[in-house]
């Protein structure tokens, strides 16, 4: 009787581990979502990370005294630099990129915009 | 109790396997520099740890450093004779300049390029490209005003650009322009020719699943960090297409790919856009097509050969890659159309990006 209900809680032990594990499982691949982010880089360092999925307007300020800008957008998904005061504006002039792999470069600025994945696929490892 | 024990370590070793079969899978990571050939450098590795990609490219911006300023022929730098310098010296009174080996194995390459490809990448045109700089220099500083170079200035500069008149001297490692109105200029191949140089540096000494990626110059070392060839997208060179940003995507492995296309260095005068590969005939740039990528193992060949290919006819350029081995290419049409040399679909896969 008594081993009986040792081997029960042992049962329920199991089960409840294993639910838990299950459930946490199932979260992770759920709030993981496959979306792509725009990955800001400042000399070659990653600043910042803005999801695709929310529209935002992101002043990029660098230089010494944060006297260059880039104002990266991100609207419908795509992400574009709408204006800079680089001397160049290669950058404002580029189009919007939403694919993986996809970058905006500013040259005068070494600012780098590029969609990046949080999923496990790694992607294009070279684009040009 | 015991029992209880056992298996809760049970479930988390489960649970541990689940969640982290990828632990023998090396880590991708990416770093960007921006001071060598006047583009972006970005350099992708898969390492175990970050310290490992870390000391792998500290190695990699020495190398580039060093083959940028040697190459350079836009800025001196101190105690270095560099490109600047056999361009200034020149004057025909037998001033001959003694440089590193690194610039004379690479007028060495320069000049076999120039043979190969029937003189279409030829590094004597410095007085031709030089005036094209100038006016696209002009012309993005200040759009409104931008112009062509006049034709009459383009065909006096182009009396002096005869690769004969280069005279190399192996032995004492010296350079002497013969001609005091030519000058150097390396664009079409020493990006190319460095990357390779320092690609084989680095697989001198073991490294091995990186890529060296210069301003779209892509040279891959090794595999993946799953044992695969690379995945290489090329940029569509419509560059207004939203939906379609890359229209083709290889896997690379130990091989290097180079673009040349019209998109890549412009300047817009009267809505029309003049891109930064001269034809040396006609002295304008050239229009046959959008876009020309050429992959094969050695990175400054690939350079030269898609400069080389953008300035031909499909036909002889057909002809040039029969010449050499290993070496495809695929043309894009300002139609959009695509076409292929043999083998390069054998690169070519499908990806959903």
């Amino acid at each position: 009787m008594k081993n009986n209900k040792k081997a029960k809680n042992d049962i329920i032990l199991v089960a409840v581990i294993l639910l838990i594990a299950a459930i946490g499982l199932l979260l992770v691949n759920i709030t993981r979502q496959d979306g792509a982010f725009a990955s800001v880089k400042i000399d070659g360092e990653e600043t910042a990370r803005y999801s695709l999925s929310d529209n935002n307007t992101v002043e990029i300020l660098t230089g010494d005294n944060g006297e260059y800008s880039n104002t990266l957008v991100i609207e419908n998904g795509r992400a574009y630099i709408s204006e800079a005061n680089c001397p160049d504006k290669i950058c404002a002039g580029h189009k919007p990129v939403c694919y993986k792999g996809e970058t905006i470069v500013c040259l005068p600025h070494k600012v780098v915009i590029e969609i990046v994945s949080d999923s496990s696929d790694s992607g294009l490892d070279a684009v040009g | 109790m015991k029992k209880i024990l056992s298996v809760f370590i049970t479930a988390v070793l489960v649970l541990c396997l689940s969640a982290c079969t990828a632990t023998d899978k090396k880590t991708k990571y990416n770093a960007y520099y921006f001071d060598y050939f006047d583009t972006a450098t970005t350099i992708t590795g898969y390492t175990e740890t970050k310290e490992e990609f870390d000391a792998v490219c500290e190695e990699i911006k020495a190398q580039l450093n060093k083959y940028h300023r040697l190459f350079d022929i836009y800025t001196r730098y101190d105690g270095v004779n560099n490109l600047v310098t056999v361009n200034d010296v020149k004057g025909g009174k037998h001033q001959t300049v003694k440089v590193d080996k690194k610039i004379i194995d690479m007028l060495i390459f320069a000049k076999d390029i120039y043979e190969k490809t029937d003189g279409r990448v030829n590094i004597a045109m410095g007085s031709v490209l030089r005036i094209w700089h100038n006016y696209r220099t002009w012309g993005l500083d200040d759009p409104e005003k931008a112009e062509l170079p006049p034709m009459n200035r383009l065909r006096e500069a182009a009396k002096h650009t005869d690769i004969n008149d280069v005279i190399i001297d192996e032995e004492n490692s010296t350079v002497y322009l013969a001609d005091a109105e030519m000058s150097l200029d390396v664009g079409a191949i020493a990006k190319g020719y460095a990357v390779e140089r320092v690609a084989e540096f680095l697989e001198n000494k073991g490294v091995t699943s990186f890529i060296l990626n210069v301003g779209g110059n892509i040279r891959t070392i090794g595999l993946n960090g799953e044992n695969e060839p690379f995945k290489a997208g090329i940029e569509n060179p419509d560059t207004s297409n939203e939906e379609v940003p890359f229209i083709e995507f290889l896997r690379l492995s130990d091989m290097s790919l180079v673009t040349s296309g019209n998109y890549q260095r412009f300047y817009t005068v009267n809505g029309i856009n003049y891109h930064h590969l001269i034809d040396p005939d006609t002295l304008m740039p050239g229009t046959n097509y959008l876009s020309v990528s050429v992959v094969t193992k050695d990175s400054g060949l690939a350079d030269a050969l898609s400069t080389a290919l953008f300035l031909m006819s499909e036909e002889e350029g057909r002809a040039l890659l029969e010449k050499i081995e290993g070496a495809e290419a695929m043309w894009v049409y300002p139609d959009g159309r695509q076409v292929y040399s043999q083998g390069f679909e054998n690169y070519t896969f499908e990806y959903q990006g």
